[in-house]
């Protein structure tokens, strides 16, 4: 009897242990699924009909393209956690694509939820641990280009090239420019493909428009008539809020200023400010290095010392929601934040719900205060790119996952994605545009216009330019199209776009991003919030920690590179 | 002889077989995931690579102590060293005394079903996780919507920036970490407490001495080798930080005192991908711990403690 109970036990307990072996060796050791070279795939396309079904051949495909056996890919898809939403990686639009891609190709995917505002860290230890999706996605290009450092990154270069005939949609809608825009110009490697941005629209400022009407204001047009609206806001507290008058916040922003705070900062760059300059400081993309940015900064400290700010500011950590709160129950006056944010996410918007908190006349509408030294309201926009995509050295499946890129870019695809069912979660209208219904339940749209699955593409685009921008002003539920029309328009007034100038991996910037973003937002916040005599030397002692922590070797690296494409030259083609 | 003996221990662990089999699995457990894994401390001194094995990568430069070098030129790491010692220490003098004030006082307690029930209010925190704490603590201190600072500015004072000021967001850490763990730390000390020998108190009621007078001269001595084990154990931590609790509670405002060692390790290298950079660190601080341990065992034994082994 106990011999038979001690050898169970001895029994069970060994074969967990073995089992824990065995999990351990899986994890442990990456170097037991080395890099596999890419399946150079070519099907070249002045071959054949012979000669490309034999290529077709070798790749597996048959002449429909369709795997001739199963083939299995895994797919990122940003993981919102938004009130209400469904599970990322399975509902209604994931099985659309599922379904699509078996039927098609033959391929069968699962995607892979990755919060969408720790993306960073989730991606890094998914590589690290060698379980990245076979496509994966990322705002971040310095995290591709580190892990492409060690080896952990397929080049893209010759797939793209050589299966450049069974990818027409890819090629037709990201064209040479986004494709090729990462290609280094030394080596040739490709670490990832730039999704189309199909709208510039970035960041707007905006305003509390009934607010306005109350106090007999007109929209300021310049930073004094701003600064003269916020005091009002703040002295006419009780007759804006009533009771809730010690609520009153007239401007609001959060720890990330770099952005809360765009349009205010790049009234103060020199409008004359060249390409060569605005490369050389463009690591940072809330453009921290461009030139007089710190007087930018210097007008928000002196907001924050008279009490027009949102004192709490700092505390709160991105994602979450307490500003937004405020916002919705309408004690925000003014701020400045994505394009379109008050009018995101259907009922859940701040527009909805400042209407059903406040009353049908209380909205944001985006205005145009900040005028730089030329007197226009210039906006850096970015060059047509968004997010950037990727395969992991661990792919094995890198033409089907090409294939899912390219069937996830056509056009047909790309609309219903966006838009969803007729009836549904859109309607057509009479001049043949689409308008959205927000939609809860099973067919909610997690991400506007469903952006997380369409990670070749941001914003709307229904293959007619003019059908696009009137289905976007009436893309916004239950939002009056003027507000959609105004915002869209100014957001890009007078902008400047982005240029490519390629010049290949910067070394500096290494392993960087994080250690330098995390020391950009602690040094800004300390600045606006430090009293007015001390924000000269709270800025420069921050900005110099910065430089001196890796962002002037970024700035000499930049400097050399481009004088080493482009010489003296300060303006690109 | 040597066979002797060997026959010996041979025919205990066929006696007590059962008892090995048993704990072969915890063993186990320490084999496979903590001394297997310790192997991988070499990649402090190797140029990390995400596709070789910790054997094929590359040595780091200067004998392999490149990133030692880069991590001691670091200011960021050198503060992280600084607050790391500094928060440990003042939790060290606040917060190592306060669970046996507190057992003191709840061993006084004469009416039983109180003490039961202040026990257990008092336990309570430390099932918070941290994050829970940090929401807590915007919700009660932030400065202008805060609880607590609301409270103030209707007393018509000013608001204190419990969180949002480097002096006093040390404070507020000190006293929420106090808040979470001194009821749970005190279980240890009361159950020394319940081991001394009702005796002593029977015979110093006897001689008519104070309560004051009984705790100095039986309770505390009582609990003396409990307080240098814990003592002993603390100390071996003076170095190693906790990564929840600091990084739940700190905001931009307060980094330069709130960025311990273990968010400079997250910082840089899970966030910033420098991961042989973050290894060479972590070893530093586990050898730090182990020099302090030992040199704390040895001071308690020399003063003619038992010390922890």
């Amino acid at each position: 009897m106990g011999f038979r109970r001690g050898w169970t036990i001895l029994a069970a307990s060994s074969t967990i242990a073995l089992a824990l072996a065995g999990c351990t060796n899986n994890n442990a050791a990456p170097s037991d699924s080395p890099a596999s070279p890419a399946p150079s795939a070519s099907a070249t396309s002045s071959a054949s009909p012979n000669d490309s079904n034999a290529e077709l051949d070798k790749l597996g495909l048959d002449s429909n393209l369709k795997f001739k056996e199963t083939r299995k890919i895994t797919v990122e898809v940003y993981d919102r956690g938004n009130d209400g939403g469904s599970k990322p990686e399975d509902n209604f639009y994931t099985q659309y694509i599922k379904d699509g891609m078996l039927r098609d190709h033959n391929v069968e995917v699962t995607f892979v939820p990755v919060p969408r505002w720790t993306e960073g860290e989730v991606i890094n230890n998914l590589l690290a641990a060698n379980q990245a999706p076979d496509i994966g996605v990322t705002y971040d290009y310095a995290t591709i280009q580190t892990y492409a450092n060690m080896g952990g990154i397929l080049d893209l270069a010759p797939l793209v090239e050589d299966n450049k005939a069974i990818l027409p949609n890819l090629w037709g809608y990201l064209t040479e420019t986004n494709i090729n825009w990462d290609k280094d110009p030394s080596t040739g490697t490709l670490w990832a493909l730039e999704a189309r941005l199909n709208t510039l629209n970035r960041i707007n400022t905006f305003v509390r428009e009934d607010w306005l009407k109350k106090l007999n204001l007109p929209a300021p047009t310049s930073l004094q008539e701003f600064e003269d609206m916020l005091v009002a806001f703040k002295d006419n507290a009780s007759t804006l809020l009533g009771s809730d008058a010690d609520k009153m916040i007239p401007f609001s922003t959060s720890f990330d200023i770099g952005w809360r705070a765009d349009h205010l900062t790049a009234s103060f760059v020199p409008n004359d400010i060249t390409d060569r300059d605005i490369f050389i400081h463009d690591f940072d993309d809330r453009h921290l290095l461009y030139p007089n940015y710190k007087e930018g900064i210097r007008v928000l400290n002196k907001w924050y010392n008279e009490d027009l700010i949102w004192k709490d500011f700092p505390l709160y950590p991105a994602g979450d929601q307490t500003e937004d709160n405020l916002m919705k129950a309408g004690y925000v006056g003014a701020f400045i934040h994505n394009w379109d944010y008050p009018y995101r996410n259907g009922n859940d918007s701040i527009h909805a719900s400042l209407q059903k908190l406040v009353g049908p006349d209380a909205a944001y509408i985006a205005i145009e205060p900040f005028a730089n030294d030329a007197g226009d309201y210039k906006k850096f926009l970015s060059g047509p790119v968004d997010r950037k995509v990727f395969f992991p050295a661990s792919n094995k499946e890198p033409v089907a996952s090409m294939l899912y890129l390219d069937w996830i870019s056509e056009l047909d695809n790309r609309v219903f994605l966006q838009f969803g069912e007729e009836g549904v979660t859109h309607e057509k209208m009479p001049d043949g545009s689409l308008a959205t219904i927000a939609a809860t339940g099973e067919k909610i749209m997690n991400s506007p216009a469903n952006i997380d699955y369409t990670i070749t593409s941001n914003g709307l685009d229904l293959g007619d330019p003019d059908l696009t921008v009137k289905s976007m002003a009436n893309g916004y539920a239950g939002v009056d199209s003027r507000f959609i029309v105004t915002a869209n328009q100014i957001t890009t007034h007078e902008g400047r776009i982005g240029k490519n100038a390629n010049v290949g991996a910067i070394q500096a910037e290494d392993g960087q991003g994080q250690a330098l973003k995390e020391k950009r937002d602690t040094f800004l916040n300390k600045a606006v919030t430090a009293s007015v005599d001390k924000f000269d030397s709270v800025y420069d002692a921050g900005m110099k920690d910065y430089l001196n922590s890796g962002g002037q070797a970024i700035i000499d690296e930049r400097t050399s590179a481009w004088e080493k494409y482009f010489g003296n030259e300060t303006m690109l083609k | 002889m040597e066979n002797a003996i060997r026959g010996k221990s041979f025919s205990y662990i066929k006696r007590y077989w059962v008892l090995y089999a048993m704990l072969s699995l915890p063993m186990a457990f320490f084999i496979i995931f903590r001394y297997i894994p310790m192997g991988y401390i070499i990649i402090a001194f190797k140029k990390y690579s995400i596709i070789k094995s910790p054997l094929e990568m590359e040595w780091a430069g200067n004998h392999g102590f490149e990133y030692f070098i880069k991590a001691f030129s670091n200011r960021d790491f050198l503060y992280a060293v600084r607050n790391t010692l500094g928060l440990n220490l003042l939790d060290l003098v606040i917060g190592f005394p306060a669970p046996i004030i507190l057992a003191l006082l709840l061993n006084e307690l004469a009416f039983k079903r109180f003490k039961r029930f202040t026990q257990t209010i008092v336990y309570m925190p430390h099932f918070l996780s941290w994050v829970i704490i940090s929401g807590l603590a915007l919700q009660l201190f932030a400065p202008s919507t805060g609880l607590v600072n609301v409270m103030l500015n209707k007393m018509g004072f000013e608001s204190i920036p419990f969180l949002n000021d480097s002096g006093h967001w040390v404070v507020t850490y000190i006293l929420l970490g106090i808040w979470q763990s001194v009821g749970w730390n005190t279980i240890i000390y009361l159950a020394a407490i319940a081991g001394i020998n009702p005796e002593l108190y029977e015979a110093s009621a006897v001689d008519g001495a104070s309560r004051l007078r009984n705790i100095w001269h039986i309770t505390l001595p009582g609990l003396r080798p409990t307080i240098i084990v814990l003592l002993v154990i603390s100390l071996g931590h003076i170095l190693s930080s906790d990564f929840d609790r600091p990084y739940a509670l700190s905001n931009t405002l307060v980094t330069d005192v709130s960025n311990v060692i273990s968010i400079f390790v997250y910082n840089y290298g899970i966030r910033g991908l420098q991961f042989s950079l973050s290894t060479a660190v972590g070893l530093f601080q586990s050898v730090v711990c182990i020099i302090f341990l030992f040199g704390a065992n040895a001071l308690a034994k020399k003063s003619g403690e038992r010390g922890i082994w």
